[in-house]
């Protein structure tokens, strides 16, 4: 089977300090993948390079066979690959309605946007509620629903998760768990998850990559890393407090 | 006391004009764009010459004039304001950028046009007697466009897609690039909409006030007054401002000694700012 992304050593730099060192990961079609790893172990920047906010100074990312590394942000939503940003990042002065059609604004279909706006408040009934309210006047969960929801009403192929457990209530956090794996079904868009929150990322997802500073320290199938000794001690912080606000999905 | 108010209400309504492209430039570039009382100056002398050497009707000059200053915006952005904002991430830099074009405009004005003051005729007849204040027929028409032309654009900016994503970018850049927005193209846009509505201004004002090449600052200050006033980067709050400076100036110059009035309206504003800096709208800092 062929890579939906495939991500071939690449390096990048802020300013000129090494943020990834050589990553390669590999993502097929349909697949749900995890990046895992400690604060400030390169994910969001892998996640950055991917949709074009960052550059890498070496390396290749293609995405269905062509490469994507030199191209703009909004030339790699057009091919298909949407993000959600950590903190959210949802516009907090326009409405809820407005916001998601942000998220449609490559798409021409006007029919089309409609019947997917009514699919997305079937799938979160708690927006149409607050369709023409003020974004920014949410909970926290409400707006992890509303940029999940933009980014999907791009339709994409890949959609980017950067960190969406973040400040969110245990209850909230199953809740987004279930989202994540019924996009991922029933709707068959591939995702990348980048999470802090590592048993939750594990328990959602087919594989898994262990970043630490900036290199991939270990991968592998999500169930055997949920078992593995190393990731338990270093990601799962069996025994802290992390562990019990993980998930059981 | 009519008068004064119907005065007021005239000239609020077109400088909102002027304020609303203020506001845009700065809330889409981060950019304060220093040329704006130039571009208003620039727009009334294309009005002119269109009327009056080429003798063609009033609203082919409004149109050539917003188109003019349309393009002069983006030449702005294209050519000067984006390499310097890609190359420079200190603020100073666009700052300067835009004092120089405000300079450079203002001497190819005088170049072009000379260094006359120019106005031009009514362009309809006749009086309107409104409640006891006198409204000629031409500000009347001047007020009626310039209303029109304001509600058109905030339509335009809440109901349509490109109005939706120039809101966007202003709210988070980056983000909107994730929508799939061509940033630098959303921008150029904004800008030329900003640089044509300060040319619209220009061409209803000079049926009212005449133009000259030197007046573009003193116009840019009051379009400033007005966007602190009301909030920077918020749309309603440029209209508020507009009209609170357009009454102000209106009511003072009616009752009072002209050379006062200003006097009165700026330390007005620094008290006005020091209890609310953040202006009528506008969000507090940080």
């Amino acid at each position: 089977m062929s890579a939906l992304l495939s991500i071939e050593a690449i390096d990048v730099r802020y300013d000129k300090v090494r943020a990834l060192n050589g990553v390669s990961i590999r993502l097929d079609k349909g697949e749900v993948v995890a990046l895992i790893g400690a604060n400030g172990a390169g994910k969001s920047t892998t996640l950055r390079a991917i949709c074009g906010l960052a550059r890498p100074v070496a390396g290749q990312i293609s995405f269905d066979g062509a490469p994507i590394s030199g191209l703009r942000a909004d030339q790699i939503v057009a091919r298909g690959i949407s993000m959600v940003p950590e903190g959210r990042h949802i516009y907090p002065f326009m409405t809820v309605k407005d916001n998601l059609l942000m998220g449609a604004f490559l798409r021409r279909d006007k029919a089309g946007i409609a019947s997917d706006l009514e699919r997305l408040f079937v799938r979160f009934p708690r927006l149409k509620e607050r369709m023409g309210q003020q974004a920014g006047t949410l909970s926290g969960g409400e707006q992890q629903m509303v940029a999940i929801g933009r980014a999907l009403m791009a339709r994409p192929r890949l959609l980017l998760l950067d960190e969406p457990s973040l400040g969110l209530a245990p209850q909230m956090i199953r809740e987004i768990a279930r989202v994540i794996k019924s996009v991922n079904q029933e709707d068959g868009v591939s995702i990348l998850l980048v999470e802090q929150n590592s048993r939750m990322a594990l328990k959602v997802s087919n594989r898994a990559y262990a970043l630490a500073t900036g290199r991939i320290a270990l991968e592998g199938s999500s169930a055997d890393l949920l078992t593995n000794e190393e990731i338990r001690k270093l990601y799962l912080g069996i025994g802290d407090a992390e562990a019990s606000a993980g998930v059981h999905a | 006391m009519e008068q004064a108010l119907v005065n007021g209400l005239v000239l609020g309504m077109n400088y909102a004009l002027i304020a609303l492209g203020l506001t845009m430039i700065f809330s889409l570039m981060n950019v304060l764009n220093f040329a704006h009382g130039q571009m208003y100056v620039l727009g009334g002398f294309i009005t002119y010459y269109v009327c009056t050497s080429l003798g063609l009707p009033y609203f082919v000059a409004i149109l050539a004039s917003i188109a003019g200053l349309a393009v002069v915006g983006l030449v702005f952005e294209l050519f000067l304001f984006r390499p310097v904002l890609q190359r420079s991430a200190r603020e100073e830099s666009s700052m300067l950028l835009a004092a120089g074009t405000a300079t450079l405009l203002e001497s190819l004005i005088l170049l072009f046009f000379g260094e006359k003051q120019r106005g031009i005729p009514p362009v309809v007849s006749g009086v309107f007697e409104v409640g006891g204040a006198f409204i000629p027929a031409s500000r009347a028409l001047v007020f009626v466009i310039a209303l029109a032309s304001i509600i058109a654009f905030m339509l335009f900016m809440r109901y349509t897609r490109p109005g939706r994503a120039l809101r966007a970018i202003a709210q988070d850049r980056e983000v909107t690039a994730l929508q799939g927005v061509n940033i630098q193209r959303y921008s150029a846009l904004g800008f030329m909409i900003g640089a044509g509505l300060a040319g619209l201004a220009g061409s209803l004002l000079i049926t009212v006030l005449s133009v000259n090449s030197g007046m573009g600052t003193s116009i840019s200050v009051k379009a400033f007054i007005m966007v602190m006033l009301g909030g920077a980067g918020v749309i309603p709050g440029a209209i508020i401002g507009a009209f609170v400076l357009g009454l102000a100036e209106a009511f003072g110059y009616a009752f009072i000694p002209s050379s006062m009035t200003y006097l009165i309206i700026f330390v007005g504003l620094i008290v006005f700012l020091i209890i609310r800096p953040q202006g009528v709208m506008g969000k507090p800092w940080g």
